[in-house]
């Protein structure tokens, strides 16, 4: 036991060291360092490298290097907050090698016997192979190749996909939230809502509200790929979407703005996957729609103020809504005759929008089904 | 080696002026072209860098003064660093040009230019700004996300071609991106989902409009790739597999056993097309099968004169009835497995009915167990004997018919047994159904009596559609075979297009 712990403590200090190194070797100060320097700082990243690969499985070893790891990160003041991100996790130790090198190779302040050095230690050229793992010349030639692939798809095959959620940029980034989330939670209890939070003041909003409605409709028991090494400690990313739309519940604001931002068709299929959210999003949509009176002049309903959800956004969202599959088309249509019945219960248009948004939300359907072919007055809309 | 030097110097001013066309391969063309040289240009890498690495810096540059130009040319060009190990090789390269101690301004600049160009290889793409900033702002590197990204834009892109594929090139996209077979063969022997999604589409079809028409199934089939791709006994047992289950599942639909015949009927077409290297032994194909059965099955049916057909038949009967009534050698899967086998072969399975009618003589057993075993493949022993005897009765009564001056709808439908006290199953009534279907075709009377009989057995909307099926594969086979009969396929074509408005 004494002997494992001072192992632990040896490794613990090793990090802490190569963390510090890290963050340095973006900065000026590998100014001072000399080709000696830049082979010790490699072999230290070799290092860490080979406890990442042994120490894998082994459960309470990596724990305690990703315990460390979170807390330099809360430290630092969560995921993202420094100029340049260190280590994050357990994984990153795998290719903490890779990170050294692209920061050392892209610092202009290195000098040029260091330079010369370095440029010597990642490519040595042909013929230098391990026999157990890769070697860094192999990792940063498939760091490139992967690259250029990622290139070669984005800006020649590529397309956004009118479908938020199969578009291949947005899908990818959701991966990576849920995959955070479920870090995140495995620190602490409560960080999630404080990390998404963060996230929200940080990052591009608009952005950001897509990802989630992405994440949202991930289906349930996808494989990560970065999960490869320990499969026993992967939690079902069910518990992220979880989170996610807890945190969505207790946020009014950015609810808000989801609903606002985000396509009809989209918020549908994510409230159909996700019923707790139906309630509030009714709720947004009749108090948007209270907002609107009747011009008479234009035979129209409009807004008072600029930030008002037009009457032709408001149909879209419930014409959407009222194709989703039961019980959500359901309770939509139950919302809405509530609310016509509450305003008065018209049948006359221009009185309530509920009304309005009824009969509108019927002759369309009742188009579509002449369209169609179908039927009429089957239809209970 | 002065050779070796020579030659190098052509090949550098070829690719010097190939890369300078292609710069950065952001036109369809210049991408096609890379892609078909980026072989060869890595071998001309090897070879540069294996006389680079003899020099120090500065003779490199006295020998190659515009090898900077190159490198970078190919160094933004990304099929070239994508392309197995270039990526590797140029970085050698450069490698090369670095000064270790830097004389003047001019070599410091080259050393920054190609620390530059290094940094370029393997730094970050520049994308969306705010994909950039999502990333960065949950803490992740491009090495954290680049294969999850890459796996999700390949499936992406597998789904779209594999729609552009079915669906034909639909003109609205940007860019059409056409597969060759080979590559088609390789997404498809990689990514199972794929080959599982163009059949799903296959059987789309078979439910929709093109229900009954085995002409449209037959080009859709083809146009799908699917034979061809079957030449590889993988793909085969994938799509053969995805028959079985469907066949299966609907408890054998005839619609479904009509897609195998066109299916294989294709495939064994494109077999023969192939190359010789690509020929696999049957058993891979086939495996639950003795050879010489599939073998005989395989032949094709107009390679074989007429007058022999009879004989064939009775062969395969002969061969089937051994593997199925012989359970000692217990062929796999059992009577399924051989009941599965045949039913690819609509040239010889769909022939059975027609030769027992075409013989004025004693109806032989072989034919009448083919034929019972093909309606009935679960039926036991004594069952099947009581069908042969009951097929054996009904050819009997509709010779004599066909003998007589006048036919009436009612002596057919009384010869059938139908709605009458015999006790035929649902097999049984098929193959008999069948059976009077073919006589009217062919009988010279029959095109008097076909409207009313038919009326008097499609009594059900199932019943129409089966005898519908049964028609145009008549007239499909008909077609094929090379069977000339301008009367009885008039009749057929007139029946057909009667019975398609009722449904």
């Amino acid at each position: 036991a004494g002997a494992f712990a001072h192992l632990m403590e040896s490794l613990l200090q090793h990090l802490d060291r190569f963390s510090e190194l890290l963050a340095v070797s973006s900065t000026t100060y590998v100014s001072t360092w000399d080709p000696a320097t830049v082979r010790r700082a490699l072999q230290w990243a070799r290092y860490l490298r080979h406890i990442h690969r042994r120490f894998g499985r082994h459960g309470p070893i990596r724990t305690a290097l990703e315990r460390r790891l979170h807390n330099q990160w809360r430290q630092e003041g969560g995921f993202g907050r420094g100029p340049v991100p260190g280590l994050a996790n357990f994984q990153a130790l795998g290719h903490c090698d890779v990170l050294l090198s692209l920061r050392l190779l892209e610092n202009r302040a290195l000098g040029d016997a260091a330079r010369y050095h370095l440029v010597q230690q990642l490519f040595p050229g042909p013929g230098v192979r391990d026999a157990d793992e890769e070697t860094l010349q192999e990792s940063l030639a498939r760091l490139a190749r992967r690259r250029s692939a990622v290139h070669m798809l984005r800006f020649n095959g590529y397309r956004e996909n009118p479908n938020l959620q199969e578009d291949s940029l947005m899908k990818t980034q959701a991966e990576l939230l849920l995959e955070r989330l479920q870090e995140v939670g495995k620190a602490e209890a409560e960080r999630p809502a404080r990390f998404l939070g963060s996230l929200w003041e940080r990052l591009p909003q608009n952005n950001f509200l897509k990802v989630i409605a992405v994440a949202l409709l991930q289906p349930p028991l996808s494989r990560r790929p970065q999960e490869e090494l320990e499969p026993g400690i992967h939690k079902s990313p069910g518990e992220g979407s979880q989170v996610l739309v807890h945190w969505l519940l207790g946020n009014s604001e950015v609810f808000a703005a989801f609903c606002r931002a985000l396509p009809a068709g989209l918020l549908t299929l994510v409230t159909s996957r996700h019923p707790a959210l139906s309630p509030v999003y009714l709720g947004l949509l009749t108090d948007w729609g209270q907002r609107l009176h009747y011009d008479l002049q234009k035979g129209i309903w409009v807004g008072t103020e600029s930030q008002d959800v037009p009457w032709e956004e408001l149909h879209n969202r419930f014409q959407s809504l009222c194709q989703a599959p039961p019980p959500l088309k359901d309770k939509v249509l139950t919302a809405l005759e509530t609310c016509k019945a509450q305003d008065g219960d018209f049948e006359v248009p221009g009185l309530s929008i509920w009304t309005d948004l009824l009969l509108a939300l019927r002759s369309g359907a009742f188009r579509k089904r002449q369209v169609l072919g179908l039927s009429a007055g089957l239809s209970s809309v | 080696m002065a050779q070796d030097s020579v030659d190098l110097s052509c090949d550098y001013q070829f690719w010097m002026q190939k890369l300078s066309v292609w710069d950065q391969a952001s036109t369809l063309e210049t991408q096609q072209d890379t892609c078909l040289h980026v072989a060869q240009f890595q071998e001309f890498l090897r070879k540069m860098y294996e006389a680079l690495k003899e020099m120090d810096s500065n003779t490199v540059i006295e020998r190659f003064p515009t090898i900077g130009q190159l490198l970078a040319k190919a160094c933004w060009n990304p099929f070239i660093l994508a392309y197995d190990e270039s990526q590797k090789i140029l970085i050698w390269c450069l490698c090369c040009l670095i000064n270790k101690e830097p004389q003047n301004s001019g070599q410091s600049k080259l050393n920054s230019w190609i620390q530059g160009v290094l940094s370029h290889i393997l730094s970050a793409l520049r994308f969306d700004k705010e994909v950039a900033l999502f990333t960065q702002g949950l803490g992740y590197a491009p090495i954290d996300y680049y294969p999850g990204l890459l796996k999700n834009m390949v499936l992406s892109l597998a789904s779209e071609l594999r729609e552009n594929h079915l669906n034909g090139f639909n003109t609205q996209r940007r860019k059409k991106i056409s597969l060759p077979m080979s590559a088609v063969v390789c997404l498809w022997l990689r990514h199972l989902p794929s080959l599982e999604k163009a059949m799903l589409h296959l059987f789309e079809k078979l439910i929709s409009s093109e229900r009954n028409c085995l002409r449209r199934i037959e080009c859709f089939i083809k146009d799908s790739s699917l034979p061809q791709a079957a030449c590889h006994p993988a793909i085969f047992r994938v799509v053969d597999e995805m028959f079985r289950c469907a066949l299966l599942e609907t408890d054998g639909a005839l619609e479904i056993i009509a897609t195998i015949q066109v299916f294989t009927q294709c495939f064994v077409e494109a077999l023969e097309k192939a190359s010789k290297q690509l020929r696999f032994a049957l058993k891979t194909y086939f495996p639950y099968t003795s050879p010489s059965l599939a073998m005989v099955l395989l032949q094709d049916p107009q390679d074989i004169p007429r007058g022999h057909w009879l004989q064939t038949l009775k062969h395969i009967s002969e061969l089937l009835r051994e593997a199925v009534e012989d359970q000692t050698h217990g062929s796999c899967g059992g009577p399924f497995e051989s009941w599965f086998l045949f039913i690819h072969f609509g040239g010889w399975a769909e022939m059975v009915a027609e030769q027992l009618l075409m013989s004025a003589a004693e109806p032989p057993t072989a034919l009448l167990w083919l034929l019972a075993f093909y309606y009935g493949p679960r039926d036991g022993r004594q069952q099947r004997a009581q069908t042969m005897v009951q097929v054996k009765a009904v050819l009997g009564h509709l010779l004599a018919m066909s003998r007589s001056s006048s036919l009436s709808a009612q002596d057919l439908q009384t010869v059938a047994g139908q709605g009458t006290d015999t006790d035929l199953r649902a097999p049984a009534q098929q193959l008999i159904r069948h059976l009077l279907l073919n006589f009217l075709l062919w009988a010279p009377g029959g095109h008097t009596i076909a409207w009313d009989v038919i009326t008097l057995m499609a009594h059900t909307a199932e019943i129409t559609h089966e005898i519908i099926g049964f028609l145009d594969q008549t007239l499909y086979r008909w077609n094929r075979l090379g069977i000339e009969s301008p009367r009885s396929e008039k009749l057929a074509r007139e029946l057909l297009k009667e019975l398609r408005t009722q449904v």
